[in-house]
């Protein structure tokens, strides 16, 4: 167990110690904060009280979680291969799953970062509307599950191509492909299609999620399958993800 | 007297075609419905993210129940320059009901409920499309004006936009100094 601290260890150095990580978090931060103003300088934006502000910026939120998860895990193991640091690394006594853990621990210890950073701008476009709290609490849920899901995809696809490059354009791909069916916009999602695809969808599942409970102030057993959909996604990554790295190459 | 016989015949068909055509046109007026619509806005001024209802009335001033009415609400835009129609999808409100039956003298009332979302100058009105008469009938325009709201506190999210990324900028600063400083600390040590 004690060799995983070392390892855990580096990958929370580089969020907090190394000044990369923390100028992640700046960007990240002038990210919200750019939105933030432009919700301000949008009154029109009174369709249903605060809670649509909340809304758009818990979606924002997720959308940031989901790509820094997918950059993070592209250079989990293509990007040590590309600096040659993945062979000392494999030297260590732990092995593939248990770097792929420790990876993916310092990919959700990211998102908890951006989580935390996050809260302030939530309170500040909605802590006078309904449903502040829930949207804190699904954002928690609905994020952290992206998160494993989109993190865990990279980083497997981090130990099976070569190149860091070639993990994050694919990473990529795939987050604007689950991604673009919500930009179409509710009424087209509408339909029978349109639903099935939502479901199939985790990032879907996750941003219904947050609509439902902030802006249709909707119980927990509204959430259930979609909750559901999203946990079902995490298990079948992290098996994935267990499966390719048994056997890393360096 | 065959003159006279003539001038009775064609007073007779002239009587009847007259009784025919008229006769008609009378028991048209009475037997068909005749329905009038109006639309009345809530009291007092209107802002951004209240939900007024605007109060409609449709009544059967015919001799005959009327039915299949269908009763749509219509709202426009009356800016200046930028009239146009609004979706009312986007105001959550009713668009549209169907009477099944109104009774001769019995008026439907009904509140039409809207969100509104928009600060401006807008026109409501009622139509009644009644299936069984050519042009549907339409109520007056009421007109409204809805005074802007802010939803934000600007003041809160500008202090929450500015200070939170000071606050980042302040520790990378620290975390620089921090590191360079050991830096020279370990560089010193291994020259000394």
């Amino acid at each position: 167990m004690k060799v995983w601290v070392p390892l855990v260890k580096r990958e929370f150095q580089e969020d907090f110690k190394a000044s990369r990580g923390m100028a992640f978090f700046l960007i990240a931060a002038l990210v919200l904060s750019a939105f933030a103003v432009l919700l301000v300088s949008n009154t029109e934006l009174s369709l249903l009280d605060n809670t649509q502000a909340v809304y758009m910026m818990a979606g924002i939120v997720l959308a940031l979680a989901a790509l820094v998860a997918v950059i993070r895990g592209s250079d989990g193991f293509a990007g040590e291969r590309d600096r040659q640091t993945l062979e000392p690394l494999l030297l260590t006594p732990i092995n593939g799953p248990g770097l792929a853990a420790a990876k993916l621990g310092g990919i959700v210890f990211s998102w908890l970062t951006l989580f935390t950073l996050a809260i302030p701008y939530l309170w500040a476009v909605g802590s006078t509307g309904q449903n502040f709290f829930a949207a804190i609490l699904y954002l928690f849920l609905a994020g952290t599950l992206i998160v494993l899901s989109f993190g865990g995809v990279a980083l497997a696809l981090s130990a099976r191509l070569r190149t860091f490059k070639g993990v994050l354009s694919l990473g990529l791909t795939l987050l604007l492909l689950l991604g673009s069916p919500v930009l179409l916009g509710p009424s087209l999602r509408q339909s029978a299609v349109g639903r099935v695809l939502d479901l199939a969808n985790p990032f879907a599942a996750a941003l219904n999620t947050l609509d439902s409970v902030i802006i249709d102030s909707q119980g927990l057993s509204w959430q259930l399958l979609r909750l559901a959909v999203m946990v079902g996604y995490a298990l079948a990554v992290l098996w994935w993800l267990y499966t390719a790295t048994r056997r890393l190459e360096p | 007297m065959k003159v006279l016989r003539l001038k009775r015949l064609a007073l007779t068909i002239v009587l009847a075609s007259a009784w025919l055509i008229f006769g008609s046109m009378a028991a048209s007026a009475g037997v068909g419905p005749a329905l009038r619509v109006s639309l009345q806005a809530p009291a007092g001024a209107l802002k951004m993210g209240d939900t007024p209802n605007f109060l409609g009335a449709v009544t059967n001033l015919g001799r005959q129940p009327a039915q299949g009415l269908v009763v749509y609400l219509s709202l426009v835009s009356l800016a200046p320059g930028h009239e146009h129609p609004v979706d009312l999808e986007d105001w959550s409100a009713q668009k549209a009901v169907r009477l099944d039956r109104l009774n001769p003298g019995a008026t439907d009332f009904r509140n039409w409920g809207m969100r509104l979302i928009a600060a401006g100058k807008y026109g409501v009105a009622l139509t009644v499309v009644d299936p069984r008469e050519p042009r549907p009938i339409v109520s007056d325009l009421v007109p409204f004006e809805i005074q802007p709201k802010a939803t934000l506190v600007a003041g809160r999210v500008l202090l929450v936009a500015i200070g939170e990324p000071l606050l980042i900028i302040l520790l990378l600063g620290g975390i620089f100094f921090y590191n360079s400083r050991s830096y020279h600390k370990h560089k010193k040590e291994g020259l000394g």
